[in-house]
């Protein structure tokens, strides 16, 4: 299936297309502004959330192979120290059993000075002491009173008798305190002799605790069944149970496995201590409990809510432009046809009028040739009864064809395509012509016209008589609406490089909101039941004209206050 | 002084015998007839008006073809068209064919008078 993007005028579409009440186009709007808001929403947000949630799991992945690598190296590390640690006292003991035979070390004054030169050279010796083939020590240089035990029982003895070089769990032995061993074996004649050396398991505390690092959480030795052999931080002392998973047990390469224990998620490195029975436990944080990890989540929650509230704003201030845009071009469009709708229904009315006011014409003219005759008869003819009456009634007869001939002729004005001439006219002179028609009308009904013309105001390219025409019509509308005293303002400015403007202002009662939309429609009227009943073609004709000189025409009323009618022309029509 | 003969030409045949009978009652010699052929027929029988009124719309030939074929019988009659729709085109369409002027109807007695007589050479 092919997906097509909707174009904007679909989204209009979609909120319920053109047409319907001023709540739906309200409601069109709305829907639009949200559709256009969800759209670019998802447009921003989506590669934005993208983005955020791939660099989360890129730098989480980055971090954990980090943690890993760290906490693998770290271990490897202190591994290999305690290796080298062991493998140095080792080698001394090596060398003291090849170069000394049992009977020199038992004498006791030589052992006491090995031991002295030994411990200066190796941190954490307790003792040194030598064992007899029979299992016997039959020396000891050292702080516990051990010389003569017999070890032939002992674990650590029947295992290091095994093997040349031996280094034991840890035990507490004859002594009862945490220690362990490393024991040298030598071949006699009659059978083997052990020069063994024992350290404290504070030693080996101290040794891990000092190669521990912030990061540390837990570092200690555990023995191949899981009794730990040196003090923890979260498992216990020395002996107590570690439960290391039986797969790691042994294993020479360091390992590490993420887990959760006492109540934290944890990286965990294990590896085995090569020559001890030992295996070497590292625990560190993981990487979410890490400064850097947690630094750069927040920064990263900081910079993406920051990012998306902009992004929210600036689509939100976006999608209110285009939907007002739209909307300016959907209402201009509307009103050019509602113009253009005007004109055509001008047009139509202009034709029909035209039609109405011939048809209508010719039987007007026979009445009024047959009344007029009718009256010339009665004024040749002698007197009869009711002659007065009937002059009455002809006169009555001849003032109705009369105003029926008003109407039609003003019908025919509507009707009439006249042919616009242009030339240069002076607009405060057109306006002086025609104050020259009705300054005695107003004079009589006690209305006072006040004019304030720009004087320099440039000649515009019009029609003259149509000007002087629109003037009249509003004019004489003015002085119709105030009736008997009051005042009309008629201004005349440039109003920009390319137009003038008039304003014709009464303070007359003023036109009701509700019928304001309306005074340029043809046939209404707002002077039906006054003594003087108007056509309701004046203010349409007065449309028409200006528009056919390319001007515009706009009234503002306020029941009460009065009516000004504003009218632009163009300088150049 | 002499009546000015006056030849109304107009289909509206009561309009035209109307008219006729109210510009004879003030001393002119108005004849009406109710179209072209008609009004042709009266004046090649010899009778000449030295004003014709005639109506810009009549079956037929309308007025502007009327005021030629009259003008092509006698250019010295003058010509006034009446009409029922006032349009600008029509007089001065007929303003170039030798119209002397026209009027809208209902036309006012007194005003068509003064008219009569100024086309007739003998107002104001």
């Amino acid at each position: 299936m092919k997906l097509r993007w909707p174009r904007p005028d679909q989204f209009v579409s979609l909120c319920g297309g053109a047409g319907g009440g001023e709540l739906n186009i309200v409601k069109r709007y709305r829907c639009l502004r949200r559709s256009l808001l969800l759209v670019m929403l998802l447009l921003t947000m989506a590669p934005l959330s993208l983005v955020a949630v791939l660099s989360f799991h890129q730098y989480q992945d980055l971090t954990r192979h980090e943690a890993v690598n760290n906490i693998h190296w770290h271990a490897e590390s202190a591994r290999r120290s305690l290796e080298v640690f062991l493998d140095r006292l080792k080698d001394a003991l090596v060398v003291l059993t090849n170069t000394n035979s049992l009977p020199e070390l038992v004498a006791s004054e030589r052992l006491e000075r090995l031991f002295a030169d030994l411990k200066s050279k190796h941190q954490g010796l307790v003792d040194l002491s030598v064992i007899d083939p029979s299992g016997i020590q039959v020396a000891y240089a050292g702080p516990y009173n051990l010389q003569g035990k017999n070890y032939q029982e002992t674990l650590w003895y029947n295992k290091a008798l095994t093997r040349k070089v031996f280094v034991s769990e840890v035990f507490f032995g004859f002594r009862n305190v945490p220690h362990f061993v490393v024991a040298v074996t030598k071949k006699e004649a009659d059978g083997y002799w052990v020069l063994r050396a024992s350290i404290d398991t504070e030693t080996l505390d101290h040794f891990l605790s000092s190669i521990s690092t912030e990061m540390v959480e837990d570092i200690f030795l555990v023995d191949q069944d899981g009794h730990l052999q040196t003090s923890s931080r979260h498992y216990g002392r020395v002996h107590d149970t570690f439960p290391l998973a039986a797969g790691r047990r042994g294993k020479k390469d360091v390992s590490v496995v993420e887990k959760t224990a006492y109540g934290k998620e944890l990286l965990q490195a294990a590896g085995a201590v090569q020559g001890t029975p030992w295996m070497l436990v590292l625990e560190q944080k993981s990487i979410a409990q890490r400064s850097s990890w947690l630094s750069f989540r927040n920064q990263l929650l900081v910079i993406f809510v920051v990012t998306a509230v902009a992004a929210v704003l600036v689509v939100v201030r976006i999608s209110s432009a285009i939907a007002n845009r739209v909307r300016e071009a959907d209402e201009t469009r509307e009103k050019m046809l509602t113009e253009t709708e005007h004109t055509n229904k001008l047009a139509s009315l202009g034709r029909l009028a035209a039609g109405v006011a011939h048809e209508i014409n010719n039987p007007l003219a026979i009445i009024n040739e047959k009344a007029g005759l009718m009256k010339d008869l009665l004024g040749m003819g002698g007197d009869f009864s009711h002659r007065e009456k009937f002059l009455q009634q002809l006169a009555g007869l001849e003032d109705a064809v009369k105003r029926a001939r008003v109407i039609t002729h003003r019908l025919l004005g509507f009707a009439r395509r006249m042919e616009t001439t242009k030339e240069k006219v002076q607009v405060n002179e057109v306006l002086g012509e025609v104050m020259g028609f009705l300054d005695k009308e107003a004079m009589y009904r006690d209305i006072r016209i006040h004019l304030d013309l720009q004087p320099d105001l440039p000649v515009v390219e019009s029609d003259q008589g149509q000007m002087q025409q629109i003037f009249l019509n509003i004019i004489n509308n003015a002085i119709d609406a105030i009736g008997k005293n009051g005042n009309i303002d008629i201004t005349s400015r440039q109003v920009s490089p390319r137009a003038v403007l008039v304003e014709i202002s009464d303070d007359g009662p003023g036109i009701p909101e509700a019928l304001i939309h309306n005074i340029f429609e043809p046939f209404f009227t707002t002077k039906k039941d006054s003594e003087k009943p108007g056509t309701g073609l004046g203010l349409a004709i007065t449309y028409g004209l200006v528009k056919k000189l390319g001007g515009e025409i706009s009234v503002a009323s306020a029941v009460g206050e009065g009516t000004t009618f504003s009218i632009s022309f163009p300088l150049k029509g | 002084m002499a009546t000015i003969p006056v030849l109304i030409i107009d289909d509206e045949q009561d309009f035209a015998v109307t008219l006729a009978e109210r510009l004879r009652l003030r001393d002119f010699e108005a004849r009406s007839v109710g179209s072209a052929d008609e009004a042709m027929a009266l004046m090649q029988g010899g009778w000449r008006p030295a004003v014709a009124i005639v109506d810009l719309r009549m079956p037929g030939l309308d007025g502007i073809e009327t005021l030629s074929l009259i003008k092509q019988h006698d250019p010295t009659i003058e010509v006034i068209l009446l009409t029922g729709h006032g349009s600008t085109t029509a007089g001065i369409e007929g303003m170039s064919k030798g119209l002397f002027d026209y009027l809208m109807k209902p036309v006012d007695i007194g005003e068509l008078i003064g008219k009569i007589e100024l086309a007739a050479g003998k107002g104001p």
